[in-house]
């Protein structure tokens, strides 16, 4: 039986070492580049429209990977639906794999969010997925590599003609002050701050609309908590600390809405913040030492699911506490 | 000053800017060993709660972990924006 795996397994593994092989070899041949840094994603088109306020519209090679995850993200989704088969048949092939993922997630969800899952569980695992697939998408070689060739402002790097029309940059010090530098057409999705302020965004505001869904008009008082104000006439002996308490509500309401904002500021930079440094430590790593880079991709991985996690998770938690009920202050003026 | 050596003085106080920025992740990494040493008790009290607790330190590690990432992110501002 033994024999029997190791059959299947002959083929891969020597496809693997000969990969390995032949990268330190083309390391060595083609020496890699410190790509050029920079937070914003590079424009890869001229500008395509201009709205009145909003300024120019271009496309930037972040977008066009968040792009590439969708359509990923659709093919997927397709494969699963076609997998699936009648009812009676066991799922197979993709809709068993994505059956087990998502009752997995599902259960995480349900375990915290009780009666609100059903609600929940969709924004949680739309979020988990894309970010999950844009991060894991950016180990592709074709990431941050092929692009617009154009000339730089300062440095550069010598270029060669690799075929007619197709040129590639090459790790010498460009002569008479005439260097290029590449424009990639990909550039992982989580490195440009508007892809994680948006979803960020996005998380927030629908945590407000479940907020109101579940209990209404009321569930502002967590921001303008003046009920206490109002219970404090009702009393007929006030002591030092129903007359402070008011105030203190207050107060606390102005924090709780600074803490909205906090959020979204925390979400956007967090993802942003891990997947960025990432691609940096990638590059400054592959530029160090060629030949072990790879190993840095285990840690990408790594470091773009625990992202993916934690930015899911964040939502169920965010979102499971608008949902639960937190007027105690009623409860907790009663005695 | 000669406009020359101020550049070469301003782009090496931005690499001592960033370096000083990463200072912050001390506190970050302090929390999540913290974090990281009672999620293990609780394993080793009680392994049939492990994957809650994992759960909930991987959570918490993520609220440690995104001070950590603010101050990268202010490293890499200084050095890569403007």
């Amino acid at each position: 039986m033994e024999k029997e795996e190791a059959k299947g397994f002959g083929l891969n593994r020597w496809l693997v070492v000969l990969l390995l092989v032949a990268g330190v070899f083309i390391t060595g041949r083609f020496a890699p580049i410190t790509p050029h840094i920079q937070l914003p994603g590079e424009p890869i088109t001229d500008v395509l429209f201009t709205l009145p306020i909003l300024g120019p519209f271009y496309l930037t090679n972040t977008l066009l990977a968040t792009l590439l995850v969708d359509l990923v993200l659709f093919a997927i989704a397709f494969a699963v639906v076609r997998s699936m088969g009648d009812e009676n048949s066991p799922p197979r092939g993709w809709a068993n794999a994505f059956e087990a993922i998502v009752g997995a997630l599902y259960n995480i969800v349900e375990s915290t969010a009780g009666k609100w899952a059903k609600t929940i569980f969709p924004w949680v695992a739309t979020s988990l997925l894309l970010i999950l697939t844009a991060n894991w998408l950016r180990i592709l070689p074709i990431f941050e590599t092929i692009g617009w060739m154009h000339e730089a402002h300062e440095g550069g790097y010598e270029a060669r003609e690799l075929i007619q029309g197709v040129e590639y940059i090459v790790a010498e010090e460009a002569h008479d002050g005439h260097g290029y530098e590449i424009i990639p057409f990909f550039r992982g999705s989580s490195t440009d701050l508007n892809f994680t302020a948006a979803l960020a965004l996005t998380t927030i505001v629908m945590v407000q609309i479940l907020g109101v869904r579940a209990h209404g008009v009321n569930y502002f008082s967590k921001f303008l908590s003046f009920g206490s104000f109002f219970s404090m006439w009702r009393r007929k002996r006030l002591g030092p600390f129903d007359v402070i308490m008011p105030f203190i509500n207050i107060f606390v309401g102005i924090l709780e809405l600074i803490s909205e904002f906090a959020k979204v500021v925390s979400f956007s930079f967090r993802l942003l913040g891990a997947i960025f440094g990432g691609a940096i430590l990638f590059a400054v790593i592959t530029t160090l030492v060629p030949m072990v880079s790879f190993g840095i991709m285990f840690l990408e991985l790594f470091v773009g699911a625990v992202q993916a996690l934690v930015f899911g998770m964040l939502t169920l938690v965010f979102a499971t506490v608008a949902t639960i009920s937190h007027g105690d202050e009623e409860h907790g003026e009663a005695h | 000053m000669d406009p020359e050596v101020a550049e070469i003085l301003v782009s090496g106080l931005r690499y001592l800017g960033a370096g000083l920025a990463m200072i912050g992740t001390l506190g970050a990494g302090l929390g999540i060993g913290i974090l990281g040493s009672g999620a293990m008790q609780g394993i080793a009290r009680n392994p049939d709660a492990a994957g809650a607790i994992q759960i909930n330190m991987i959570l918490a590690i993520a609220f440690a972990e995104a001070v950590a990432i603010y101050a990268l992110v202010v490293a890499l501002v200084i050095l890569f924006v403007g």
